[in-house]
């Protein structure tokens, strides 16, 4: 009997077990198959979160912008497709997309996605090519013709819809800087040599190795090339060692040397925001999507800016205490800036493509692309139609527009494949230089750099 | 094993009554309930053996073929050793080498050392012993990435809870303390980095505080399972404390510390969350550890096949840890 029963309790264990693993797959039903062919699920991943109503949220504005949107796409689509979308963490989105496309894993339809990653997406084979669609639509020839160039793969096909462009510019405190920006590095020290007497900081930015390297495509990629500096030799290889990118190591191991920059610049974490939300530093250059990160803010004359949301940041310029400013720059040269472009990917194997080719008309729309720019966009319309919509008619889009046209604003990574693993290299021995050994040759370090990346090739 | 059927020739079978029909039957149940009884343990070790096999040698398997691959636009395209070459060529890896001996000597060490020292305070039976293991508990329910978040709030430069007592030059001078950022002392050793960066010390405290839990808990259980009467009569034959440390409790509890050992060695080589949630594997690549840089080279690189290479590397490293701690252990007795 003892026998028969320990049997059968192994018989039941192996059937459970057998049963676990040949379960169909939730949402295989026949009957919700039948259902989908009515109305289908258009599937998106966004960094932003429809559902997260936390007006503290660092995302609250693509939050804020997914959650008005999609009901109104869903009522224009009723019948056809339900937007659902997948909430991700931006510095994970790229590789969990890579990862599902390989492993053949559930994929979105249609991803949001910067220019930036558009290499390694390819190199991955994890985009589709996206040319001759894109092409036959209405709105392709209105678009800004570098903002197409930005979501061409090396072998010329656009993977991308660009649809906002995001170049960096500097947020400066009127009061630290009354007599406007310095223009070149010599003014710059000269200022900042007189606000540290003053007890003040001149610059802060994003100095630290953190995200794998992200400061290089912040202030060190707008001061190379400020000084005339290359990172690639236009042909796919590493070029670090010329007179050019030497003199801006220089300069900024200058900055740090002197003390002309916040401790917190070299915390990681984007921490070194703090130093300009209480206008310990006076100037901030990063990115145009700033404005909406950084707040509250306290003016140097004593003036709040407390709503703790992206208004802050633009009432301050509309109150003339903020004003934007293109970085300095050596004699002969433009102020240089890193410029990258948000916009729409579709990844292999996206189960509704149709969808997705809806989806971007609509965004590409008159009425809603505004709304897209503003929103995940965090930047300037690369359709040159919205560009004179009166939504960017603002004090702070006009002074970005008119600091972007003094601009010589190009992508750091040039023809660099190998993005994210360059970023890492340039901005680990960047840091190295100008902070942890400030006494370490620049040349020598920078050649055995561009030697450790084009091994790898 | 016993054959089920006696071993006779074929015609003797229809002759003897043994083997009539009724007979063959019952024969042939009891062949069953032999093979049963013989194949239970298999049965019975079959689903973990399913479960195991999913979760432990199919990804082993599949990071080793990984390892030998590079991601193609067209597919994965075998490289042989590339990855692995690619690897030893990374100035960062033989750092990354560097920063993890120093991070496992130090968590273990102080993780092992603090454990040992509030077990025997606990073990002594003071009052409120029950509230001080329940308070000592907390950091063990703590997930390492919010402990991480923590401890870097308390030190951030300029704005941390303690930087202000940290910066000030006059408690640490020539310029204060900005832990963070903090560029690491000149190394003693050629390159090997030591001694650490403040950044790296900070990280073995915030590594060790959460680990110390779960370490105090398996000292104390391991000391209250030795008899008070045999450190009562070490003590009657004149050993004082030091002796009655080193010669009773310590021999006695040998087992439970090699078992500690073995758990944070494992714990330190292969943790990645209180890195990234501390110091980023920073300030510029001061406490950049392996597992850290695997995690930079797969999901912040997505190089898969060079990251899969690094975890086959840890892994042989793992297994080295395992097989010395073993030996070690049998040494012992």
């Amino acid at each position: 009997m003892k026998r028969a029963w320990s049997f059968l309790a192994s018989a039941v264990l192996f059937a459970m077990v057998l049963t676990a693993c040949a379960a169909p797959a939730p949402g295989s039903a026949p009957a919700e198959e039948s259902a989908a062919t009515e109305v289908q699920d258009f599937v998106t991943w966004y960094q932003y979160d429809q559902n997260n109503e936390d007006p503290a949220s660092d995302e609250r504005v693509g939050n804020a912008y997914l959650r008005a949107s999609i009901p109104v796409f869903n009522e224009a689509f009723a019948g056809k497709w339900n937007w659902v979308n997948q909430p991700k963490a931006f510095d994970k989105m790229e590789t969990e997309l890579i990862t599902a496309v390989q492993a053949a894993g559930e994929v979105p339809d249609l991803m949001h996605a910067g220019s930036g990653s558009v290499t390694t997406f390819i190199r991955n084979g994890a985009l589709q090519d996206l040319t001759e669609w894109a092409e036959a639509q209405s709105w392709f020839a209105d678009l800004d013709p570098n903002g197409v160039e930005a979501c061409r793969g090396p072998d010329g096909k656009l993977y991308c819809i660009p649809v906002a462009q995001q170049p960096q510019l500097v947020f400066v405190w009127k009061d630290r800087f009354p007599d406007g920006y310095p223009t070149t590095p010599e003014a710059f020290l000269e200022q900042a040599a007189a606000l540290k007497a003053e007890g003040h900081y001149a610059v802060t930015f994003f100095g630290s190795t953190d995200f794998d390297g992200e400061g290089l495509s912040r202030f060190v990629w707008t001061t190379i090339s400020s000084f005339g500096g290359k990172l690639d030799d236009g042909a796919g290889q590493m070029t670090l060692n010329t007179p050019e990118n030497v003199a801006a190591i220089e300069f900024i191991r200058e900055i740090v040397a002197q003390g002309y920059a916040p401790e917190i610049a070299f915390a990681g974490g984007f921490q070194e925001e703090e130093a300009f939300k209480d206008a310990s530093a006076g100037s901030f250059p990063t990115g145009i999507f700033g404005y909406r990160y950084v707040n509250p803010l306290t003016a140097p004359n004593g003036t709040k800016y407390e709503k703790r949301n992206e208004e802050d940041m633009l009432d301050a310029i509309a109150a003339g205490d903020v004003f934007l400013a293109p970085f300095l720059a050596v004699e002969g040269q433009k102020p240089g800036c890193n410029i990258s472009v948000s916009g729409f990917v579709i990844p292999v194997g996206a189960k509704n493509v149709e969808a997705a080719h809806d989806y971007i008309n609509w965004a590409m729309s008159a009425e809603q692309n505004p709304g897209w720019v503003l929103g995940p966009g965090g930047g300037f319309p690369v359709l040159k139609t919205t560009q004179s919509h009166e939504t960017f008619q603002t004090p702070f889009y006009q002074q970005a527009a008119e600091v972007t046209a003094a601009s010589a604003c190009s992508p750091w990574y040039g023809s660099l494949e190998r993005r994210a693993e360059a970023q890492k290299l340039i901005m680990t021995a960047v840091y190295k230089l100008i902070k942890e050994d400030p006494t370490a040759d620049i040349a020598a370090e920078l050649t055995a750099v561009e030697e450790e990346y084009n091994v790898g090739g | 094993m016993q054959p089920s059927v006696p071993n006779q020739d074929r015609a003797g079978v229809a002759n003897n009554p043994k083997f009539w029909p009724g007979q063959l039957r019952q024969t042939a149940h009891r062949g069953l309930r032999v093979w049963l009884r013989h194949s239970l343990p298999f049965w019975l070790l079959l689903p973990t053996l399913i479960v195991l096999g999913i979760t432990q040698v199919y990804p082993g398997f599949y990071t080793l073929w990984l390892s030998l691959q590079t991601r193609q636009p067209e597919g994965w395209e075998f490289v042989g050793t590339a990855n692995y070459a690619r690897l030893f060529n990374m100035r960062l890896f033989a750092e990354s080498v560097g920063h993890t001996i120093v991070f496992l000597v130090g968590y273990v060490l102080v993780t092992l050392g603090a454990g040992f020292g509030i077990a025997l305070l606990l073990n002594r039976k003071l009052r409120l012993s029950g509230l001080y293991i329940t308070l000592l508990f907390i950091p063990w329910v703590i997930a390492d990435i919010i402990a991480g978040l923590v401890w870097r709030l308390l030190v951030v430069p300029d704005y941390g809870l303690f930087s202000g007592i940290l910066q000030n030059p006059a408690l640490f001078p020539p310029n204060g303390l900005s832990i963070l950022t903090a560029v690491p002392p000149r190394p003693w050793l050629g390159d090997f980095p030591f001694p650490p960066a403040p950044a790296m010390v900070y990280l073995i405290l915030a590594s060790a505080w959460r680990a110390l839990p779960f370490i105090v808990l398996l000292m104390l259980a391991a000391l209250q399972t030795i008899p008070t009467e045999i450190i009562e009569s070490s003590r009657i034959d004149g050993a004082n404390r030091s002796q009655v440390l080193r010669f009773i409790l310590l021999p006695l509890i040998l087992p439970t510390l090699i078992v500690a050992l073995f758990s944070l060695t494992l714990s330190g080589m292969n943790g990645v969350g209180m890195v990234f949630s501390l110091t980023g594997g920073g300030p510029g690549t001061s406490t950049e550890v392996l597992s850290h840089l695997l995690y930079s080279i797969g999901w912040g690189q997505r190089e898969f096949g060079r990251a899969a290479a690094l975890a086959m590397i840890i892994a042989v490293v793992n297994w080295l840890l395992i097989l010395g701690t073993l030996r070690v252990t049998r040494l012992n007795g």
